[in-house]
């Protein structure tokens, strides 16, 4: 630990400035507030400060980001400038566990490349907070967790009066702190450091009664509590409280086309699950309607989902959410005392960490996981007045290389990205999608024709396991549009016959006009060794129709199974599981044997953007297709 | 004669802010024109048509006059525009709604020294029976609220008419685009906002300037205006008061709850 005069750290940070290869960044007031921003001169900073508005992660997830430049006109695609390196100064540690979460959920399965580069490329310098906010509650969580956590940071001060301690963290901090005039610290200011940091705490205590571990069971327990409803009144769906949130990390990806209309930025921007639109797919399906399961959703994300998926619990304590919230219902500590106090037993703790262990930045690797590669439609052939399929090639000449129920990412420029799942069985360099023209991006693709190009990401997520499947018999269970992914195993399992046992496909649409793959249905109906069945819910006077009429559930008693040796594979519309799956279990089908895959907001298909999450699972990374025993405790699943 | 859209700009009651802000578009204006052939744009041109394919409306639907031309305006374009928070949702003179159309004529036209020139008059000119937006007389396929509209707001409705898009007109809360700026909350100083029931796209320039916000783009479709109420009155408006801070751009939500 060395020392540093007030005077010769402002010398210090006044030679950063001077740098022209360097950003310095630090906090400064705002009215009666304080917020991180561009520094002219060391005068600025306002170390005393107790909160910012806005937490330091906008430097690494800027409210507005280009995330890549792109002209239709050339088919070119070019990243953004990479920006300056950053001295941050002056972060608190409870934002400092905030952006170790972040690391964490950036890096975890797919390095978000895009934010590792303003990461790498930032220098972090923290303080321990003199002053804390009256809403922080960053105290509690500490002494919850046994003591301040091993947080990451490049440099960290202590306010000693007239001088500030300095600890390096990493090697870059001592690069640069070998730039200041600093000397040894005595014994007795090492004990003042450690003061100040019992100070701090104590400042930001304000009585948590359940420690962070024990929130996983709090929520559990109270998941139908009258708590969520009572709160919920209130509450404005402003958004405000995870905008603010320095470890709510959800955006928006947008298409901007420029004037010129050829030119124009993808970009993505915050976004919050407290916000209506959060949930909207293009049909205009709202998967949280209901503002008391926003409201919910909020407060278990942060003690549960993240718990259960990345091991950390994602509060910090900062207390920025509730001085945010005009109506005053988004404090945490509030909240998860109120849950305390309506919860009769105790409750244990969860395995999980208040922060996750620091992330070697210099180990991690990025590729492009946003720029889709270039692809071509091979063939467009109409199947019925809203539905097409598209053949597609990638430009590479590479095999897609799916499994059958993964999905691929449509990417038109200017437009936006659709999630798609492959219809087509694995294997060869071609592969199908099949696309009902519902959105923006759909119906650009259906304005596109033969040798056009496209954009592809992926294949992603999770797909049918075949392993699990062979031997068994099947019976494939597709509503709708639902067997587009469905065909996908369907052929497998045909391309593979002699592996499986029985296969029985019973098909449901709602009327004649809406019948996909009329001429591939035809030949699974020719074979004797598969048991086809169609129905429509209705058929109009005059159309002609060779299958049964009904729902889908009404044809399931044609055909006979062994619940033991059989997998049901359902795949439809919402609305669709809960009938098949409950005639399915009264059959005697135990419920691991039950294949579904499910559909939402999937926008990034990568697990960052946070749209697709049913409670807490992320359906583009864990799913889409999903074990129904798995997946039936989540409440959301088949609501 | 080109292939491009003809587009022609209209005005009703209005300012004629939001033609203001289309000009103030400056050099990207020069795109636009090479995207749309103007036809008509009094504020800008003296040319005049009576053929165009997208008519743009500034202003709200007062007299049996405006009805007739608003109509004809309509047969004759394939997309119609409503632009700006009197076309939208009837403007600041809608609040006039609150009053009948004989307390309103003998107020302004009839009560105040000077006006005895207009007492009694059946000029059409005078007859205001109601304020009304644009889409409560004919259909609307697009609308650019504001007041005044946002000039890249204007640049993107036209880019996504163009390329079929849907309208990029966000139906989230002005909180989001005032907290993303990181502003102090009005609240917090003193002030009674409308931004969180209020649509964003703005970029939320009045709290950003350190206002509050007006809501004269409309409230988002599913406002929780109650709770939001509540907040009015925990930080001390009267419920008179509440009232008249939701009348100044959203009369007519207050007339279409009441079903006037």
């Amino acid at each position: 630990m060395k020392i540093i005069s007030k005077e010769d750290f402002s010398s210090f940070v006044n030679a950063l400035i001077q740098d022209d290869g360097l950003d310095v960044e630090g906090v400064k007031a705002k009215g009666n507030k304080f917020v991180f921003g561009p520094l002219d001169s060391a005068g600025e900073l306002r170390l005393d400060y107790d909160v910012t508005i806005l937490p330091p992660k906008k430097y690494f997830l800027p409210q507005y980001e280009t995330m890549m430049h792109f002209d239709i006109s050339t088919g070119t695609v070019t990243a953004p400038p990479i920006t300056n390196k950053k001295v941050i100064i002056g972060i608190h540690p409870y934002d400092l566990a905030a952006i170790q979460q972040m690391d964490k959920y950036f890096f975890d399965t797919h390095v978000d490349d895009i934010y590792l580069q303003k990461r790498k490329n930032s220098i972090l310098v923290g303080i321990v907070p003199v002053n804390a906010s009256e809403t922080a509650f960053y105290g509690d969580l500490a002494k919850a967790s046994g003591g301040p956590a091993d947080i990451a940071f490049d440099l960290m001060l202590t306010d000693l009066g007239n001088n500030y301690a300095v600890l390096p963290g990493s090697q870059i901090g001592a690069e640069l702190l070998a730039k200041a005039n600093v000397r040894d610290a005595q014994p007795q200011e090492m004990e003042a450091v450690k003061g100040a940091q019992l100070h701090a705490m104590d400042k930001a205590s304000r009585g948590l009664k359940v420690g962070p571990k024990g929130w996983h069971a709090l929520l559990t327990r109270n998941y139908d509590s009258g708590i969520w409803s009572e709160q919920a009144e209130k509450c404005l769906s402003c958004g405000s409280c995870t905008l603010v949130c320095p470890t709510c990390f959800c955006y928006d990806v947008t298409d901007e086309l420029n004037l010129d209309l050829t030119s124009g930025v993808r970009q993505r921007t915050w976004d919050g699950c407290l916000l209506r639109d959060f949930t909207k797919v293009a049909p205009g399906e709202v998967f949280r309607e209901d503002i008391k399961d926003r409201y919910r959703h909020r407060f278990n994300r942060k003690g549960k989902y993240l718990p259960d998926a990345l091991g950390f619990v994602a509060c910090v304590g900062c207390g920025r959410c509730s001085s945010q919230c005009v109506p005053d219902i988004a404090d945490p500590l509030n909240l998860f005392n109120m849950l305390s106090e309506s919860t009769t037993e105790s409750v244990p703790d969860a395995d999980v960490q208040h922060v996750p262990e620091k992330h070697d930045l210099a180990q991690t690797i990025g590729a492009d996981l946003y720029v889709p590669r270039p692809a071509t439609l091979r063939r467009v052939v109409k199947l019925t007045e809203k539905e097409t399929l598209f053949e597609i090639a990638l430009d590479d000449g590479q095999p897609l290389g799916h499994q059958p129920g993964q999905f691929v990412e449509v990417s038109i420029m200017g437009v936006g990205e659709a999630p798609i799942s492959v219809s087509s069985a694995p294997g060869g360099n071609t592969f199908q999608i099949v696309v009902r023209n519902i959105g923006d991006v759909t119906s650009a693709l259906h304005a596109k024709k033969e040798g056009d190009k496209i954009g592809i990401r992926g294949p992603f997520g999770n797909g049918f396991d075949t392993a699990v499947l062979k031997g068994k018999n099947l019976l494939f269970i597709g509503g709708g549009l639902g067997i587009v992914p469905m065909r996908s195993l369907i052929n497998y399992v045909l391309d593979n016959r002699q592996d499986f046992g029985k296969v029985m496909i019973l098909y449901g649409c709602k009327d004649p006009t809406e019948l996909l793959f009329n001429e591939e249905v035809k030949k699974w109906e020719a074979r004797d060794d598969v048991i086809m069945h169609k129905t429509v819910d209705t058929c109009a006077e005059g159309e002609t129709w060779d299958g049964q009429i009904g729902v889908i559930t009404t044809i399931m008693p044609l055909v006979t199974f062994d619940p033991m040796n059989t997998y049901a594979i359902v795949v439809g519309p919402p609305i669709m599981y809960r009938f098949v799956n409950r005639d399915l279990l009264s059959m005697g089908m135990p419920e691991q044997n039950i294949i579904v895959s499910l559909e939402r907001r999937m926008k990034c298909g990568v697990g960052k953007c946070g749209h697709c999450q049913i409670n807490g699972i992320y359906v583009c990374k864990e799913g889409p297709v999903f074990n129904y025993k798995d997946v039936k405790e989540h409440p959301e699943a088949f609501s | 004669m080109s292939d491009k859209p003809r587009v022609a700009f209209f005005d009703f009651s209005s300012c004629e802010g939001c033609q203001l802000q289309v000009i103030n578009l400056e050099e990207a204006l020069l795109d636009v024109l090479a995207l749309v052939d103007i036809v008509e744009f009094r504020e800008a041109m003296k040319e005049s048509s009576e053929e165009y394919d997208i008519a743009i409306i500034e202003g709200s639907i007062t007299r049996p006059m405006d009805v007739e031309r608003i109509k004809k305006i309509r047969e004759r374009a394939s997309i119609l525009i409503a632009m700006g928070a009197c076309a939208y949702l009837g403007g600041i003179q809608r609040m006039g709604n609150k009053w009948t159309p004989e307390e309103n004529k003998e107020e302004v036209y009839a009560r105040h020294p000077g006006s005895e020139t207009t007492k009694g008059d059946d000029n059409p000119f005078f007859e205001q029976p109601r304020h009304r937006a644009v889409d409560e007389i004919v259909k609307v396929d697009a609308v650019i609220p504001g007041c005044p509209i946002d000039s890249d707001e204007f640049a993107k409705v036209l880019v996504a008419l163009l390329t079929g898009k849907k309208l990029p007109i966000p139906d989230y809360p002005v909180c989001v685009e005032c907290k993303k700026n990181e502003n102090i909350c009005q609240f917090e100083i003193g002030g009674f906002c409308m931004g969180p029931v209020a649509r964003a796209g703005c970029g939320a320039p009045c709290p950003t300037h350190g206002g509050e916000c007006e809501a004269c783009r409309g409230y988002v479709d599913h406002p929780h205006s109650q709770a939001h109420d509540e907040v009015l009155k925990k930080y001390g408006l009267t419920a008179e008061q509440i009232m008249n801070r939701k009348t100044m751009y959203t009369y007519r939500y207050i007339e279409e709850a009441r079903g006037e």
